[in-house]
């Protein structure tokens, strides 16, 4: 265990609890002194501290000790009282102001790492100036009447030797109406030890007269209490002290005023000579006598069991009659004040001992008295002799809590002892590394005085940050309520200093609503400050606040575009937490020898599009390996794994951005950050000789444009920049597409982008600081890529570039519908392309007209003609429809014409349809690093079901070769109605009749939403071997029946016309069911139209019919034989004649190629055997006939 | 009246902070919270001053402030449950009880496939269930 002298506490009590000598002086004596820029009493007071005074003490004990460090503390008369509350708070707060103020250089700073702060040591820590508070603090208290420590041991009269009268002087000075009350009111002795002084000013003449005096003196006050002092001894002012003593006590002078500048060694030697004296000599031996003789007091009257009785017995009869909670009924002759001088002088003499003896004995009987504030003192005083003897702890500890708590139970005048008492006790604590325990008493000090209390809590919070372990949680808290408290009372930058050092604590902790707090209120008291740089950067912390309320939220980004306002300035942020980008979402998309016709098509995957394109795109592997020599004799090694643009056309950057807040915020001016370096002509020859060494040689010139406008600087920009201006609403999240567009040749590095919030915060996003996880739009690169690349571009010159669009093509259709679409393809350059190559994706949703399409009239050109037109028409649709279709050698496309080429869209199946459609085209201009490049589209048709066409094939009962057909219609549609136009075979040898005219089954002409039609066909079959395989081998040759259903007043459509036929290949092909494919399926074609609008003209027909291609419908039965019985239906016979003969004609037909072993059996009666005959058909009919015998 | 429960991950990062207080003092309470995590830390590294709750989930009354009491309750995950009452005379049995039917209500919310250990638990069932528990808090034992 440390000695308790050399703790903090030790230091302290034996600074503060020493003997007090009042001063009491002439003017003329002060004046004098002033001459060195110092009182009387700054001349005096470094002597009257004493490391070494060495002075043996015999106090109540025979055993003399030795005093080896003492004080005396000197104030004139005129500050012994208790010192105005109103004056001493003003001090106090100026204290604390001053220490605010110097602390001004550290607020700029960056606040401490929280291990930092952990790891250095107490005085690193704590601020200075808290000691030097809270010293002021204990001082606000002292010379209080409930005890004697304060209490003036002596008195020394000053008086001049240029005093008239002098020895009147001294008696004058100590006339009581000028004594501070302390003696008046009898609350101690006026009968002190008197020690008197005349000062001599040796610049007014010799000392004779002085030394005259002081003869006189000797004789009028005895010799040994009277004692002169000759000041002032160099004459003229020049002494410069070394280690000026003076220095310590008057710390506010200017350094040109030598302080005691007139005393040479001789006085200094002098003033040192009498406060030695004064105290060893006479205070220390007046003391030692005052304390026998009050033990001996005490002794007598209260030690000793009599004693004790006598008092109990007394105590009790007093108690009823006294009952004054002030305690001001003790003056200085009753016992309990006597005791508590002898305890407190004893203190001052360190027997501790003896001390504590007489304050347990006065402890008790203040207590009986319920003198709280007395007891409370002689509690304290026992607390710390405690401490001073380092005995039992917990005694020492209860007694200071017991002082604290009693002082507070005495009211306002109490809570500044109570103040006092817990420093003390904090001090204690401390000293015995409780610091836990300590930061609670500090917690207690705080009473109602915001800036104590903000001090207090300030350093309860270091005292959690000392203790072990840390008790860091507590340590911010307590820093954010002094700093609120000193927010209270206008202390910003105090206020500020505890927030920053909390910012330690709740850095990198998820207690988001605590950091918002803690940034914002910094952020807003530098604000006040007028520190709005470091302002904002706490500001920007709270900005992306979505855990907060909304109100919250508005106010923390009003006050940010307040504070940004006042600065006057564009802040630049990067990384601006408002709004938040989603990296993830960065997508680029550029277009290489790849192109895309809407930003729909380049956001379907590259293996689609790859596989589609695979056999369109001419020997891929070699044209490839050849584009990459190429490539790498023009573009550095270095880039070769960049990308590829080409200049003139943007590249796009998708970028997500999300408002986290619940308030809408505005985002105007947001660009991408791009550099763009230019390759000069010389580099480049160079890298084509030697592309060895191909580091170097890349850039001469770098051309960094940051562009705010989007037209004022584009012409001095190698580049443009799109900008865009948004506003989010709250927790929105919007898709934003930026663009470049490079304008020259050369090497293009997208950076970041930036944007500009609220019209006043700029803030900055850089990709590469983050992992660039890019959504892969090219899949057929490696995968490995580093990501800074995926955002670097290797700028070509410019190429023509094929824009497509379809026209007419709706977003939906029904189920069925055929309709002709016009591809319309523009060439922007004034160079053409050439080799033009088309391949879709679904010839079955899809197919390419001819040219000549173009013009037609649709559906019109699909009636049926006449027959002489009909081969003619033959010819054109023996087109087979091909994987890749090859637009004729001669087009070209380039410059303001754009080329048509028809399209035929059929919706076979409903469901959601994605078209995507490829085009491949060829430079003409074979200088390019790029020898071709691709169109893509990609769209999105929906089908939605619309007729249900059901067929039914039964073979009819009584023909052969003919087939009743049930044709089902429903109408699945919620609105549409359909007319039905039109019911085909396809195939030459099938013939399709209605069995009834329509009209009797169907009157109405249009088969409305949800409605249902059947109705019967007769379907013959009528054709010939030859012509059915035919069919097969050559299904382009589409002939076919067809059996009108809308009476006799429309032409029929031709179902080999070019798009029906094709469309039927497609469907045959998808509806195949088995490999083998029946030779006596048959396929049926349901046309319907469009209801025929009421008005009679004026409205030209839609453009568009449906078709419904049914295919494969089998017509077979249950086997390839079917069989036939005819014979009369009635026969009249007279059976008295003979037997009856029938002749019943039997007609078997095997529809199948194999020949066919066929036995009929009959089973004419029960008493006749059945006959039996074999027959073997072979794919024919036979008729076999029978005579039926009747009895 | 109980004004606020929360729930603190192992590495002292809140999961789970609600109070249920009418005004505006939800700053506090998280100050409070995040305060009281010294004192939980203190129980758990000097298990000689709790002595026979050793091992046990409940810590206790972990600290009185002026208007509050704080209760602590350590799983065996180290996930913190923190109740703060204004209730000066709470039974040790009653906020025994709590928490036992808030770790079950806890339990629950962290078994749902959805949720990310050590995020936040944003599970309204999760937050219906603690204010139901929150409500009942105390009526057992008036009844």
């Amino acid at each position: 265990m440390v000695d308790p002298a050399t703790t903090p506490l030790g230091k302290m009590l034996l600074d503060e609890i020493t003997p007090v000598v009042m001063v009491l002086r002439t003017p003329l004596v002060e004046e004098s002194c002033l001459k060195n820029g110092l009182s009387l009493l700054q001349i005096l007071t470094p002597f009257s501290n004493f490391n070494n005074i060495d002075v043996p003490v015999r106090t109540s004990s025979d055993q003399p000790y030795r005093l080896q460090k003492f004080k005396l503390r000197l104030f004139y008369e005129s500050d012994i009282r208790q010192p105005n509350l109103e004056v001493a708070k003003e001090r106090l707060k100026q204290v604390i102001t001053q220490a605010g103020e110097k602390d001004l250089s550290e607020l700029c700073s960056d606040p401490p790492q929280l291990s930092n702060v952990v790891s250095s040591t107490e005085s690193e820590n704590l601020p200075s100036w808290f000691q030097f508070f809270n010293k002021e603090l204990i001082h606000t208290v002292s010379f209080s009447d409930h005890e004697a420590f304060d209490h003036p041991v002596a008195c020394l009269l000053v008086v001049s030797s240029k005093d008239e009268q002098p020895i009147n002087r001294f008696i004058d000075l100590f006339n009581t109406n000028k004594l501070p009350s302390l003696l008046n009111d009898g609350s101690m002795d006026p009968k002190i030890l008197k020690h008197y002084l005349l000062v001599h000013d040796n610049q007014d003449g010799s000392s004779e007269k002085a030394a005259k005096i002081l003869t006189e003196m000797r004789s009028t006050f005895g010799p040994n209490e009277c004692r002169l002092l000759c000041i002032n001894s160099s004459q003229d002012g020049q002494i410069d002290h070394q280690d000026n003593p003076w220095d310590l006590y008057k710390p506010d002078t200017s350094p040109s005023q030598h302080l005691g500048c007139f005393l040479n060694i001789d006085d200094f030697n002098e003033i040192k000579d009498l406060m030695q004296e004064l105290s060893s000599k006479h205070i220390i031996p007046y003391m030692e006598q005052k304390i026998r003789v009050l033990n001996q007091q005490v002794s007598a009257t209260r030690k000793g069991f009599r004693n004790q009785l006598k008092n109990l017995w007394w105590r009790k009869g007093k108690d009823d009659t006294f009952d004054s909670p002030t305690g001001s009924m003790y003056t200085f002759s009753s016992i309990e004040s006597q005791i508590r001088i002898l305890g407190d002088y004893a203190f001052m003499l360190r027997d501790y001992e003896l001390a504590l003896s007489n304050y347990r004995l006065i402890s008790t009987d203040y207590k009986l008295d319920k003198a709280w504030k007395r007891y409370a003192g002689v509690q304290e005083m026992m607390g710390l002799t405690y401490f001073m003897l380092d005995q039992s702890r917990k005694e020492a500890e209860y007694c200071m809590e017991n002082a604290f708590s009693t002082y507070l139970k005495t009211g306002s005048s109490g809570q500044q002892n109570s103040t006092r008492c817990g420093l003390w006790w904090v001090e204690m604590l401390k000293a015995r590394d409780q610091c836990k325990e300590a930061a609670t008493v500090y917690f207690r000090i705080c009473g109602e005085e915001p800036l104590y209390s903000a001090v207090m809590l300030e350093q309860a919070s270091y005292c959690y940050l000392l203790s072990k372990p840390p008790m860091l949680h507590k340590y911010g808290f307590h820093l954010i309520l002094s700093g609120d408290r000193y927010k209270k009372c206008d202390q910003i930058k105090h206020a500020i200093r505890t927030y920053r050092s909390a910012t330690s604590v709740y850095r990198g902790t998820t207690w988001g609503h605590i950091k918002d707090h803690i940034h914002f209120h910094i952020g807003q008291w530098y604000a006040l400050l007028g520190m709005y740089d470091v302002a904002v950067a706490h500001m920007l912390e709270v900005l992306a606040c979505s855990n907060e309320s909304k109100t919250t939220q508005e106010v923390f980004l009003r006050d940010f575009l307040q504070i940004v306002q006042k600065t006057g300035k564009t802040f630049e942020v990067l990384k601006l937490q408002l709004p938040v980008i989603n990296i993830s979402s960065l997508k680029v998309i550029f277009e290489d020898h790849r192109t895309y016709a809407s930003p729909a098509a380049a956001s379907v995957k590259e293996s689609l599009w790859y596989s589609l394109e695979e056999d369109m795109t001419p020997s891929l592997s070699t044209t490839r390996s050849n584009w990459l020599e190429l490539q790498s004799k023009v573009i550095p090694k270095k880039y070769k794994e960049s990308n590829i643009c080409v200049a003139g056309e943007a590249v796009k950057v998708d970028i997500e951005f999300k408002n986290p807040l619940q308030i809408p915020i505005s985002i105007s001016s947001v660009t991408l950050i791009c550099e763009l370096s230019v390759k000069s002509d010389e580099i480049e020859s160079d890298s084509n000789s030697s592309t060895s060494e191909p580091r170097n040689d890349v850039e001469s010139q770098k051309l960094t444009a940051t562009k705010y406008t989007m037209d004022g600087s584009s012409d001095i920009s190698s580049f443009t920049l799109s900008e865009i201006d948004i506003s989010i609403g709250g927790g929105e999240t919007i898709m934003v597409q930026l663009m470049v567009t490079p304008k020259v040749e050369g090497i293009l590095n997208i950076v970041g982008v930036r944007w500009k919030l609220s019209g006043s915060v700029v803030g900055l996003y850089k990709f590469e600081s983050n992992l660039v996880k890019k959504k892969i739009a090219r899949g057929r690169r490696n995968a490995n890529y580093s990501s800074g690349n995926d955002l670097k571009f290797i700028v070509i010159k410019s190429l023509p570039k094929l824009e497509g669009i379809i026209h007419s093509l709706p977003e939906r259709a029904y189920t069925g519908h055929l309709r002709q679409l016009v591809l319309e393809l523009r060439n922007q350059s004034e160079f053409p392309v050439k080799n033009l190559k088309m391949k879709v994706s679904q010839p079955r949703f899809l197919s390419v007209g001819m040219h000549d399409e173009l013009d037609t009239k649709f559906p019109a050109c699909l009636e049926k003609k006449t027959n002489s037109e009909l081969s003619g028409a033959d010819g054109n649709c023996s087109r087979v429809p091909q994987a890749v279709f090859l637009f004729p050698e001669d087009i070209s496309i380039h410059g303001e014409t754009p080329l048509s080429w028809p399209l035929w869209l059929h919706a076979a199946v409903p469901g959601n349809i994605s078209l995507y459609i490829t085009i491949y085209y060829e430079m003409g201009d074979t200088s390019s690093i790029i020898k071709y490049r691709t169109l893509r589209m990609h769209y999105n048709l929906q089908v939605l079901p619309s007729l249900n066409v059901l067929f039914q094939i039964s073979p009819c009962p009584s023909r052969l070769k003919h087939f009743l057909v049930h044709l089902d219609v429903m109408n699945q549609t919620i609105s549409e109605s359909f007319q039905i136009h039109q019911l085909s075979t396809v195939g030459h040898q099938w013939e399709i009749s209605l069995l009834q005219p329509f009209d009797t089954i169907f009157p109405l002409q249009s088969l409305y939403a949800g409605q249902a039609l059947s109705c019967f066909f007769m379907l013959k079959n009528c054709g010939e071997e030859s012509i059915s395989s035919d069919i097969i081998s050559s299904p382009s040759r589409i002939l076919g029946n067809d059996a009108s259903l809308q009476g006799s007043s429309d032409t029929l459509f031709d179902i080999s016309g070019s798009p029906l036929a094709d469309f039927h290949h497609c469907e045959r092909l998808q509806q195949r069911v088995s490999s083998q494919d029946d030779p006596n399926a048959v396929d049926f074609i349901l046309i319907s139209r469009p209801p025929k609008s009421d008005t009679v003209s004026g409205i030209s027909d839609p453009q568009y019919i449906y078709s419904h291609h049914a295919c494969h419908c089998s017509t077979s039965g249950t086997g390839p034989i079917t069989w036939l019985i005819d014979g009369p239906r009635t026969m009249h016979h007279n059976f008295f004649a003979s037997f009856c003969e029938i002749d019943l004609r039997m007609t078997i037909y095997n529809s199948s190629d194999t020949a066919v072993f066929i036995r009929v059996n009959t089973y004419d009666s029960p008493n006749s055997n059945g006959q039996s005959s074999d027959v073997t058909t072979h794919s024919n009919c036979c008729s076999y006939r029978k005579s039926i015998r009747m009895a | 009246m109980i004004v606020c429960v929360a729930v603190v991950g192992h590495q002292n990062n809140p999961l789970y902070i609600q109070s249920f207080t009418e005004e505006d003092d939800a700053l506090k309470l998280h100050h409070i919270v995040h305060c009281s995590l010294d004192v939980v830390d203190e129980r758990v590294n000097n298990p000689k001053k709790s002595g026979p709750t050793l091992n046990e989930t409940f810590l206790g009354l972990l600290y009185p402030t002026e208007n509050y009491k704080v209760y602590g309750y350590l799983t065996n995950t180290k996930v913190k449950f923190i109740l703060v009452t204004t209730d000066l005379d709470v039974r040790d049995a009653d906020v025994r009880n709590f928490f036992r039917r808030f770790h079950a209500a806890y339990v629950d919310a962290v078994s749902n496939p959805f949720h990310i250990p050590g995020k936040k638990i944003t599970s309204k069932t999760f937050s219906e269930r603690v204010s139901a528990i929150v409500k009942s808090f105390g009526l057992s034992s008036a009844g």
